[in-house]
């Protein structure tokens, strides 16, 4: 499914990644933990297609992402979802309209895209909320919402870079169920946190970065 | 079929958000295309008048006064074959003398004194309205002044040929005039749609996230230069009607050049429309080059 090989990415002052080899498989549930600075967000932007590696390859989905044409990423991100710290949903618009976004951009039928955005919208609990402006929710109902909206398109891969960052405990652990169940689904999630208790509580393969190493990759625990 | 619409409805809000320059914007091009439709409507004209006054144009055809009657038939004969040639009269060596009593009474003790009627008969020939350029002209004179008994052939060719090099001049002029324009309009619209593309960013940034291509991204904005130009084309034409109807008025009241009111023309319903389209051509054109550069997807999601 996801495949680095000897990878490093280098920027102007610090190396972000070095040597960094890993496989993940279909339907596993992988975290990224590590230190501020330890190269995670680095780690997800290259399998998005977001950064180039400097050196290694980079195999998702059997397609090599160093390789792959400008105008061929967005193709590679409509196979995947992405879920970030600070949401980034627009605003002025409602609920819908903003899980909808990803079905438009593929030019999704009406009839499709409504089916669709209501499953997303009920397994991430926000089914009752879908005609109110997103800009005017609390945190954890945006979160929720980011998450409708990475897996409408039914990814094959979720990737998620601190979901929780901006989050209470109480809310972490509901976004973390969400985590669960939809990997339960059969969706590769990947997941980078330095929060302990969410490492724990989702209980899958561990990647430990440090200073752009890799130091340990220990499976989850039985 | 939603995916148009939705594309279409995101050009509105760029102009929404963005609307003060999509004013200005609008206003800057509509006085662009405005200049150089004045200088077309100039030339427009000055063709047409130019077009007017050839029509009016009238080869004569002396005859050498010691010709017999036999040899003017024979002009008249040759004349009538000539293509060229739309209204052909004759006026005889009397009557011409009877014009010249009638247009200057008070010459007329000039030929008094003269035994013989001095004045040459002539042919006037109104030249058909394919045959009025003025090279065409030349060349049918001087086939004329070959024909047996003829003595003279004039008309009125200054002037015609200053109007045609007056027409050409204007001709490259409106070239030129209309390339600069052209690229003052391309800048101003190019700025407005790039200052839209970055007050709207933070939505670029989450469209790139969620897989949307280039032209994707980029359609809203050049959909919006070509709005923008559209709207700056239309309005440049209701200002030159503006314009051109108050200086219709100021003819008519000063009363210096009656008659010209009516041979003055606007644009005709194509020319109206070109100006239109033109303007929307290059809104498209300088916001396909404004967006461009800014469409990359690498190096800048998340
Ligand atoms: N665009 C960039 N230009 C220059 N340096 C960068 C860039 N992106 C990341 N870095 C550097 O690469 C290193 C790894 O950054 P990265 O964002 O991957 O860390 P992280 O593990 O996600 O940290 P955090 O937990 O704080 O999010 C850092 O030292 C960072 O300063
Ligand atoms: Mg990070």
């Amino acid at each position: 499914m996801i495949q680095l090989f000897h990878v490093s990415k280098f920027f102007e002052r610090c190396t972000a990644l070095h040597d960094v080899t890993v496989r993940i498989e279909k339907g596993e549930c992988v975290l990224l933990t590590g230190p501020s600075g330890a190269g995670k967000t680095t780690l997800l932007k290259l399998i998005f297609g977001a950064e180039i590696p400097d050196e290694g390859q980079i195999l998702v989905q059997n397609r090599n992402i160093a390789r792959l044409r400008e105008a061929d990423i967005p193709y590679l991100r409509r196979t995947m979802g992405f879920v970030l710290q600070n949401f980034k949903l627009l605003p002025k618009k409602t609920v819908f309209d903003n899980v909808a976004l990803p079905l438009i951009i593929q030019g999704v039928s009406r009839a499709d895209s409504k089916r669709k955005v209501g499953e997303a919208l009920k397994a991430v609990g926000m089914n009752h909320k879908h005609t109110s402006q997103t800009g005017v929710m609390s945190a954890g109902e945006q979160q929720r919402v980011c998450i409708a909206r990475a897996i409408v398109n039914n990814p094959i891969i979720l990737l998620a870079d601190e979901p929780t960052g901006n989050l209470d405990t109480v809310l972490t652990s509901e976004i973390v169920e969400l985590f669960k169940t939809i990997h339960a689904r059969g969706t590769t999630v990947l997941l980078a946190t330095h929060n302990q208790s969410v490492v724990e509580e989702m209980n899958g393969r561990v990647l430990h970065l440090q200073a752009g190493r890799m130091v340990s990759d220990k499976g989850p625990a039985a | 079929m939603r995916r148009p619409l939705y594309l279409i409805q995101e050009a509105f809000v760029n102009i929404r958000i963005n609307r003060t320059s999509v004013m200005i914007g609008i206003i800057t091009t509509a006085f662009t295309i405005s200049c150089f439709g004045l200088f077309a409507l100039l030339y427009g004209n000055l063709k047409n008048l130019a077009g007017t006054l050839q029509q009016d144009i009238e080869v004569l055809v002396y005859v050498q006064p010691e010709a017999s009657d036999k040899i003017v038939e024979g002009i008249r004969q040759r004349l009538e074959g000539e293509k060229a040639v739309n209204v052909l009269s004759f006026v005889s060596k009397a009557e011409a003398l009877k014009e010249f009593h009638q247009q200057f009474p008070d010459e007329s003790t000039l030929l008094q004194g003269m035994e013989e009627n001095p004045l040459p008969a002539s042919f006037v020939v109104q030249i058909s309205p394919q045959f009025q350029e003025s090279d065409s002209i030349e060349a049918f004179a001087e086939r004329i002044k070959q024909f047996p008994g003829v003595e003279q052939v004039r008309y009125s060719q200054d002037w015609i040929d200053t109007l045609a090099l007056l027409v050409s001049y204007f001709e490259f002029g409106a070239i030129v005039i209309g390339l600069i324009l052209a690229v003052a309009t391309i800048t101003i619209i190019a700025n407005t749609v790039r200052l839209s593309f970055y007050l709207r960013k933070e939505e670029i940034e989450i469209l790139r996230l969620i897989g949307a291509t280039g032209s994707f991204i980029a359609t809203p904005y050049v959909i919006e230069g070509a709005l923008l130009g559209a709207c700056g084309g239309a309005l440049a034409l209701v200002l030159l009607k503006g314009v051109f109807e108050f200086f219709l008025l100021e003819i008519n009241a000063s009363g210096w050049f009656s008659g010209l009111e009516s041979v003055l023309i606007f644009f005709p319903f194509q020319t109206s429309l070109f100006l239109v389209l033109s303007g929307m051509l290059l809104g498209c054109g300088s916001s396909i080059i404004s967006v461009f550069g800014l469409m990359r997807v690498r190096n800048e999601a998340t």
